[in-house]
């Protein structure tokens, strides 16, 4: 390279990039500290999947109670019987009034999980940060059309292990 | 033992405007880049920084890869072109302001050139300048050949001081 071009790379190195803006620095900050909402989900998103899973267990033992009273209604129905007529009236009611989809399945997948090495907590206790992804996913089905729903949603659990040091 | 969580503030502080810069060459907007240095700087220091090799190229490559990716999304475009819209325009200087009147009116006319040269060239140039890479490093940041990457440099560095000369003409 001649001379005018070497000055050029020197001036050009004199110059000194601008600053990141503080909203960058406060995002990246915002990511990297652990906060008291992160290590409350150690134990709080735990806890909603399992209430999740109870209630989706819940909500698919129930129409499989609701489901045999036709049965029984119709094995046990006979044209002169007046308490089939009053079993009859009252299957229609549920009939009527029953969700068409009723959940099925639920599952959790673990997809990702990751050690973010060491962390101070808020005490100065050593800790062990670790991050895993799941999907949650909840299967709806309607019996009469044999039509299925899926949800699955996306959640990321940190978990914050404290350390014993000897 | 020093705190993680403050380390990477001396480290972003140290390396964290070429960084930016350096973005800027594979985004649109202020705004853009910055988004590109947030999600590859959290992912970096959460899950990168013990790997081997050296960090700033290693983040350079993850910053392009996610310049690359931001491109294509498009969920996040509304609440970049707001900010992008708030950003004060001082902030839009590639580079720090000079003391005196006559050097930033220098460093002005390099930006607008800068502004001019095709993109291959200015990447070269920014990661050579700015970044301090290798030509070596800058193949294997852009996947050309180590010679390409010379010969790109040194158009852009023609380029830039036929752009100056003519900026310096017309302002007589």
């Amino acid at each position: 390279m001649d001379d005018e071009l070497l000055k050029l790379e020197a001036e050009l190195k004199q110059l000194r990039p601008s600053a990141p803006s503080s909203w960058l620095r406060e995002e990246i900050a915002r990511e990297l500290t652990p906060t008291k909402s992160r290590a409350a989900a150690f134990f709080l998103v735990p806890l909603a999947a399992a209430a999740a899973l109870i209630l989706a267990f819940n909500l698919n033992r129930e129409p499989a109670a609701k489901a045999t009273r036709p049965t029984t209604l119709v094995s046990a129905a006979s044209p002169n019987s007046a308490s089939s007529t009053a079993s009859s009236s009252s299957a229609s009611h549920h009939a009527k009034t029953a969700k068409p989809f009723q959940p099925v399945a639920a599952e959790n997948v673990l997809v990702a999980s990751s050690d973010e090495g060491l962390v101070t907590l808020a005490d100065g206790t050593p800790a062990r940060q670790l991050r895993q992804t799941y999907v949650d996913t909840i299967t709806w089905k309607d019996s009469r059309t044999n039509a299925s729903l899926k949800w699955s949603m996306p959640r990321e659990e940190v978990r914050v292990v404290p350390i014993a040091l000897q | 033992m020093e705190d993680a969580h403050d380390s990477w503030k001396k480290w972003f502080q140290l390396h964290g405007p070429r960084l930016l810069l350096c973005a800027r060459q594979w985004t649109r907007t202020l705004a853009d880049a910055e988004d590109v240095v947030q999600e590859a700087f959290v992912r970096f220091w959460r899950q990168q920084r013990q790997l081997g090799g050296e960090p700033f190229a290693l983040l350079l490559l993850s910053v392009r890869r996610a310049a690359i990716d931001l491109g294509r999304r498009e969920t996040r475009r509304v609440a970049r072109e707001e900010r992008s819209q708030n950003d004060d325009a001082s902030a839009e200087n590639f580079f720090q302001p000079q003391p005196d009147a006559e050097g930033d009116e220098r460093r002005q006319s390099i930006e607008a050139a800068l502004q001019h040269l095709p993109a291959e060239q200015r990447h070269v140039l920014v990661l050579k300048i700015w970044g301090e890479l290798t030509f070596e490093e800058i193949a294997a940041q852009l996947e050309i050949s180590p010679n390409t990457a010379a010969s790109r440099y040194r158009y852009a560095l023609v380029a830039l001081r036929q752009h100056l000369t003519v900026a310096d003409c017309q302002h007589g």
